[in-house]
C-alpha cells in the first residue's frame, strides 16, 4: 500500500511540478562522422569529444534508461515497462561508462563491486536475481591498448580469410579436398577443410567462431570491434540508444526505449567514443628489478607464453571506424562513403612501441586472442557459469592480455580472485600444464612469476 | 483449432519485438538495376490466346557450382537454359547454353519447376507445355533428357500451366501435381470448360527408377493457374492448394484436397467450412506471416491480391479462411503509379525478404491478359515490403522495378550470391527483366542492408533438397520460418538456397522439420553466411561462392 502511495506520489508530482531540463551536454559534440585521415588536431578534438563522453553521467534528459526495452543486442521490447531509472541486474546499472572503468585511472578496469549481468536480454530480461541460471557476472576489463587489440584482430582475421579462400580455390582446380593450417601470427586456430564445390568443413577449428572472425573483446572474445561493444553497452549499461541500431531504420521508431527521448545518440557520438577507446595508450612495464626479471624467464619456462604471448606483431596502426569486420547494426566499412582514418602513430605513446626486423609494430598485450577451454575434471573453478554467451561454451574464454594486470586486481572473469596466485592456481584444461608447472615450483619461483606480473600496470 | 488460433495471437505479441511505426517505411528499400540484356539474356514469352497465360522460369543450380541457372519458357519462342556465369557480389552475367531439346519439345512452353525426381546428383526439371508436358532427367554440367519413357510418365495433351510435387510419407520418389487450364477441344470452349487436374503418384514397386504410369483426375478442375503443395493445418501431411480462373470456369470456386497418403485425393467442401471463393487466381505463395506456425496464402488476381489466413472459426479439419489483405495493405488493386487506374492483373506472387530486415516482403510480377480494356495497361510489378508495423508498404517504383512491360513468372534469388536477393521476371512479349538488387543507394553509391542467411537442405538419398521441410531460424525473440516447396507462383519454380533476413543480428540458430516430421537438433551459425545443413550430421557447413 505504502509503495503503492510513493508511486502515485511520484507521478503527481511528476504531473503537477514543472522539471528542469538537465542533459549532460556531451552529446553531439561531433557533428558529422569523421571521414578519411584525420589530422592530429581533427583526431584530438575526436577524442576529446569521445573522452567527455566516456565520462558523463548520462541524464534522462539525455535518453538515459530505456523503459520499454531490454538490454539485448538486438532491439526487443521489455515484456513489462519498467520506470526504474536503474536496476541492479539486467540494468541500466550505471550513469557513466567510467562509474565502472575506473581502476586505476579511467578507461581502467573496475572492482568486485562494478561486476555486470550479462544475459541475452530476450527471454527473462528482468531476472531479478544473481543466480547464474540467468546471467553471466562479469568483471569489468581495462580498455587501455584496446585500438591495437582490435587491429591486431582485423588483421590475423584478414589473414585467416585469405587462408580460408586459398584453400577454396586450391580445392576447386585440385579437385580434392584441402586441409589447411590456420595460422597467423603465430597463432594456431586449428584447421579447415575446403571442399572442392565450395563446402568448408569446419570441425577442427580450435579458439575461433565458424566465420573465421577473430573477436578480441569481452571475457569470451565475443565482441568484433569497439565500436560494437560500445553500442551493446551503452543500452545495456545506461539506457543510451545508438541510432545507428536502435534508430529508424532497424525498428521503425526514434524511440525505440520509450522514454521520450528520440535519437539518442548519433553515429558521430559512438565514433568519438571509439576514437577515445581505440587510442587510450598501451599499459606499460614498470618497477623492474632481478626478481622481476626471473619471473619474466619463468613465464616462457612455464609454459604461459604458450597462450600469454608476449608481444604479436602488427603491420599497420591506421584504425579504421567505422571497421570492416562488424555485421549490419553496427557501422562498418561497406555502409559509409569514407570511413574515418586514426593515425595510432599521431600518438606520443605509440613512438614506444619496438618493431621487429619486418618493421612490424610489437604489440606487448601478454594474450593470442584466441580462446581456450579452461577447465578440466579437478581444476575448474573457472567453470562457474552455467549459461554459453553467443555460442560460447560455459568454461571456454579468451586468453586474458596480461597488460595491465598489475593495476587491475580481483581477477577472473567475475573477479573471483583477490591474488595473482590464486589466479593462476585456477587455470584448468588448456593451461592445466603451465599451471602446473607454477604449482610445482619453488617459492621463490612463484615469487619471482607473481613479481613480473605487478611490473605490467596501467599508468596515469 | 481455436486454441491455435488463440496461441497464435499470443505468439504474436511475444515474437514481434518492434512497436507499431504508424504506417511510415523506414526500413531499407533496395535499389533494384535491370541488367537483363547486360546480363546476356534475351528471352520473351511470345504466342497467341494459349499464351496469354504461362510465362514462367525455373531456376536451379544444373551445373553443380551452386548458382542459381535458369530454364526460361519462350511460349511459341523455344525455351531458353541460361548457366549463371556471375561472380559473387558482381554484376549478372548468364550464357545461354542448348538444352539439347528439339524443336518441338522447346516450344510451346509455359513455364517449368526444377525437381530432382529421381534422387540422383542432378536436378531435373518438370516442364509445362501447351500440348505434352515433360520430364526432363539431368545429367549434370546443365545437360537434359527427356525422361517421359524411361519415368514411365504420360505427359498429355492438356494445356497445363501449372505444377507442385511433394513427398509423400514412405514414398521414395515425389508425387506431382499438374494444373491444367481450359480444355480447347471440348465442345463451348472455352467458356465452362476446363480441363481436370492431373495427381501423378509413383508407383510403390518403383525403389530405383520412377514410376508415374498412375495418374489421377482432380475432378473437377476449374481452369487453375497454380498449385502448392501446402500443410495448412500442421498435421505433417500436406493438401494441395489450387488457385484458379473465373474467366472460363462455370460454377468453380478455389479448391483444396486433401491428399492421404494411398487414399483418393478428396476436396474439401462446404461443409467442412471451405468457404466458396472466386477470383480470377493467376499465383499462389505461402508464408506464415504471424509465426503462428499456420501459413497465409497471397492469391494473386484481376484487381484485389488476397490473403487468406485461417478463420476463428477454423479446426484442424475445417479449412475455413478469410482476406486479411485489406488490414495488412497489401490489396495491390490498382497500378501505384502512373495515370491508369484500372484495376491490376496480378500473376507470379513469392514472398521473400529483400531487405534482408527480417520483415517478409511480397512481389507480384503484373501485366494486362492482353488487351483487356477493363483492367491497367500500364500495370508495374509490385514490391509490398513487410513493415515493423505488420503492414506492407510499396515501394515498387523507389526500388526501380516499376517498368512498363507485362510480366507473368518470375523468381526472386540471390543470382550473384551476394546475400541480397535478386529478380527475374518474364515479360509477355518483351523481353526479361533481371533485376541486381543493389542494396540501398546513397550519395555516394550503394551500401548493402541487413545481415541474412542463405540456408541449403541435404536430406540424404530421397528427396534430397527436403521438399516439404520447414526450416526456422531463431535471433533474440524472433523465429523466422520457411517452407522449402516446389510448388506455386505462376508457372515458376525455384530450388537451392533459402533465404532469411536477419536484420541487425549477427548470429542466428536453425532447426529444420525435415520432410518425415522429424525435427533437427540446434545449428548456430554466424550471419552473412551460405550455410549447408546435412541430415543427421552435428555441424553445419558454410558455402563459399567465388
Amino acid at each position: 500500500m505504502i509503495a503503492g502511495l510513493l508511486a502515485l506520489g511520484v507521478v503527481t508530482t511528476a504531473a503537477q511540478e514543472e522539471t528542469v531540463s538537465d542533459p549532460s551536454g556531451a552529446i553531439g559534440q561531433i557533428a558529422k562522422l569523421p571521414e578519411g585521415v584525420l589530422t592530429r588536431p581533427e583526431l584530438k578534438k575526436l577524442i576529446n569529444a569521445g573522452e567527455k563522453l566516456f565520462k558523463t553521467k548520462f541524464t534522462i534528459d539525455d535518453g538515459a534508461g530505456r523503459p520499454g526495452a531490454t538490454q539485448a543486442i538486438i532491439p526487443t521490447k521489455a515484456r513489462h515497462r519498467s520506470d526504474n531509472a536503474f536496476k541492479r541486474l539486467p540494468g541500466p546499472d550505471a550513469a557513466a561508462c567510467s562509474s565502472c572503468h575506473n581502476d586505476p585511472v579511467v578507461g581502467g578496469a573496475g572492482d568486485f563491486v562494478t561486476n555486470v549481468f550479462v544475459s541475452e536480454g530476450f527471454s527473462n530480461a528482468d531476472f531479478d536475481t544473481s543466480d547464474p541460471q540467468f546471467s553471466n557476472e562479469r568483471g569489468t576489463n581495462h580498455l587501455f591498448g584496446a585500438g591495437l587489440l582490435e587491429l591486431l584482430a582485423r588483421e590475423m582475421t584478414s589473414d585467416l580469410h585469405a587462408l580460408r579462400k586459398e584453400a577454396l580455390e586450391k580445392a576447386a582446380t585440385s579437385n580434392e579436398a584441402v586441409r589447411v593450417d590456420l595460422v597467423t601470427k603465430g597463432v594456431s586456430f586449428g584447421r579447415l577443410t575446403a571442399l572442392p564445390d565450395g563446402l568448408v568443413d569446419l570441425r577442427e577449428l580450435s579458439g575461433v567462431d565458424t566465420d573465421l572472425v577473430i573477436r578480441p573483446f569481452s571475457q569470451k572474445g565475443v565482441m568484433t570491434s569497439l565500436r560494437q561493444f560500445t553500442i551493446n553497452a551503452l543500452n545495456h549499461h545506461h539506457g543510451m540508444q545508438p541510432s545507428e541500431r536502435f534508430g529508424k531504420r532497424w525498428t521503425a521508431s526514434d524511440d525505440f526505449d520509450e522514454d521520450g527521448k528520440t535519437n539518442e545518440l548519433g553515429a558521430a557520438d559512438i565514433s568519438a567514443l571509439v576514437a577515445w577507446q581505440a587510442t587510450l595508450p598501451i599499459p606499460q612495464q614498470t618497477g623492474t628489478n632481478d626478481l622481476a626479471q626471473a619471473g619474466k624467464r619463468l613465464l616462457g619456462e612455464f609454459g604461459c607464453t604458450n597462450c600469454h604471448i608476449e608481444a604479436l606483431p602488427l603491420r599497420s596502426l591506421l584504425f579504421s571506424d567505422p571497421g570492416p569486420l562488424d555485421a549490419s547494426g553496427t557501422l562498418n566499412t561497406s555502409q559509409v562513403s569514407n570511413p574515418g582514418i586514426y593515425d595510432i602513430a599521431l600518438l606520443d605513446w605509440a613512438k614506444t612501441l619496438e618493431k621487429n626486423a619486418k618493421g612490424e609494430f610489437l604489440v606487448p598485450l601478454f594474450g593470442d586472442l584466441k580462446r581456450h577451454k579452461m577447465t578440466d575434471r579437478s581444476v575448474n573453478a573457472l567453470g562457474n557459469e552455467l549459461l554459453s554467451q553467443r555460442f560460447v561454451g560455459r568454461d571456454i574464454f579468451m586468453t586474458s592480455e596480461l597488460w595491465g594486470i598489475g593495476s587491475t586486481a580481483p581477477y577472473g572473469h567475475r573477479n573471483d580472485f583477490s591474488t595473482l596466485d590464486q589466479i593462476i592456481l585456477a587455470h584448468g584444461g588448456d593451461a592445466r600444464k603451465a599451471r602446473d608447472s607454477y604449482k610445482d615450483a619453488t617459492r621463490e619461483d612463484r615469487r619471482a612469476l607473481i613479481a613480473y606480473l605487478k611490473t605490467l600496470v596501467i599508468k596515469p | 483449432m481455436r486454441k491455435l488460433a488463440a496461441g497464435a495471437l499470443i505468439a504474436a505479441v511475444f515474437c514481434t519485438p518492434i512497436a507499431s511505426a504508424n504506417g511510415v517505411f523506414t526500413s531499407d528499400i533496395p535499389s533494384m538495376h535491370e541488367e537483363a540484356e547486360a546480363a546476356g539474356i534475351i528471352q520473351s514469352y511470345e504466342g497467341p490466346w494459349e499464351f496469354f497465360v504461362g510465362g514462367g522460369a525455373a531456376s536451379f543450380d544444373c551445373n553443380g557450382d551452386r548458382m542459381p541457372d535458369l530454364f526460361i519458357a519462350g511460349g511459341t519462342a523455344p525455351a531458353k537454359l541460361y548457366v549463371n556465369r556471375s561472380r559473387a557480389g558482381g554484376a549478372l552475367e548468364f550464357e545461354e547454353k542448348s538444352h539439347g531439346l528439339t524443336q518441338r519439345d522447346a516450344t510451346k512452353v509455359l513455364g517449368a519447376y526444377p525437381l530432382n525426381i529421381d534422387n540422383d546428383d542432378h536436378t531435373d526439371l518438370v516442364v509445362l507445355r501447351l500440348g505434352e508436358n515433360l520430364l526432363l532427367k539431368g545429367l549434370g554440367d546443365c545437360r537434359f533428357e527427356k525422361a517421359n519413357r524411361v519415368f514411365s510418365f504420360d505427359g498429355g495433351r492438356a494445356w497445363s500451366t501449372g505444377f507442385a510435387a511433394n513427398w509423400e510419407k514412405g514414398n521414395a520418389f515425389p508425387t506431382m501435381a499438374f494444373g491444367n487450364y481450359v480444355d480447347r477441344s471440348a465442345p463451348g470452349t472455352p467458356w465452362g470448360t476446363c480441363e481436370p487436374n492431373v495427381l501423378n503418384r509413383p508407383a510403390n514397386s518403383s525403389k530405383t527408377v520412377p514410376n508415374y504410369q498412375e495418374q489421377l483426375p482432380l475432378e473437377p478442375g476449374h481452369c487453375s493457374l497454380s498449385l502448392l503443395f501446402t500443410d495448412w493445418n500442421k498435421s505433417g501431411e500436406p493438401a494441395l492448394r489450387i488457385t484458379n480462373d473465373r474467366q472460363y470456369y462455370r460454377g468453380g470456386q478455389e479448391q483444396l484436397w486433401r491428399i492421404r497418403p494411398s487414399a483418393p485425393p478428396r476436396q474439401y467442401s462446404r461443409s467442412q467450412g471451405w468457404k466458396n471463393l472466386r477470383i480470377w487466381g493467376m499465383g499462389i505463395a505461402e508464408a506464415d506471416l504471424d509465426q503462428d506456425g499456420l501459413p497465409e496464402y497471397a492469391l494473386s488476381s484481376m484487381g484485389d491480391t488476397m490473403l487468406q489466413t485461417l478463420d476463428p472459426d477454423a479446426d484442424s479439419d475445417r479449412p475455413t479462411y478469410r482476406d486479411a489483405a485489406f488490414e495488412k495493405q497489401m490489396t495491390a488493386h490498382r497500378p501505384y503509379t502512373g495515370t491508369d487506374l484500372k484495376p491490376s492483373t496480378g500473376w507470379h506472387t513469392q514472398f521473400s525478404d529483400i531487405n534482408n530486415d527480417t520483415r517478409l516482403d511480397l512481389f507480384i510480377a503484373k501485366g494486362n491478359v492482353e488487351s483487356m480494356p477493363d483492367f491497367a495497361a500500364f500495370d508495374p510489378d509490385n514490391l509490398l515490403m513487410g513493415g515493423f508495423d505488420g503492414k506492407f508498404h510499396e515501394k515498387g517504383k523507389e526500388a526501380g522495378i516499376a517498368l512498363n512491360r507485362r510480366g507473368r513468372g518470375a523468381v526472386v534469388t540471390d543470382f550473384n550470391a551476394d546475400g541480397m536477393l535478386d529478380l527475374l521476371v518474364v515479360n509477355r512479349k518483351s523481353n526479361v527483366s533481371l533485376f541486381r538488387n543493389l542494396g540501398v543507394k546513397t550519395s555516394w553509391g550503394h551500401r548493402p542492408m541487413g545481415n541474412w542467411l542463405a540456408i541449403e537442405l541435404n536430406n540424404g538419398k530421397v528427396n534430397r533438397s527436403a521438399v516439404g521441410a520447414k526450416i526456422t531460424v531463431k535471433t533474440g525473440n524472433l523465429t523466422q520460418s520457411r517452407m522449402v516447396q516446389i510448388g506455386g507462383g505462376h508457372a515458376s519454380g525455384q530450388t537451392g538456397f533459402i533465404h532469411f533476413g536477419l536484420g541487425v543480428a549477427e548470429r542466428a540458430t536453425i532447426r529444420v522439420q525435415w520432410p518425415d516430421g522429424d525435427w533437427s537438433h540446434a545449428y548456430r551459425v554466424f550471419a552473412n553466411k551460405f550455410v549447408q545443413i546435412p541430415r543427421g550430421k552435428p555441424d553445419a557447413l558454410y558455402w563459399y561462392p567465388r
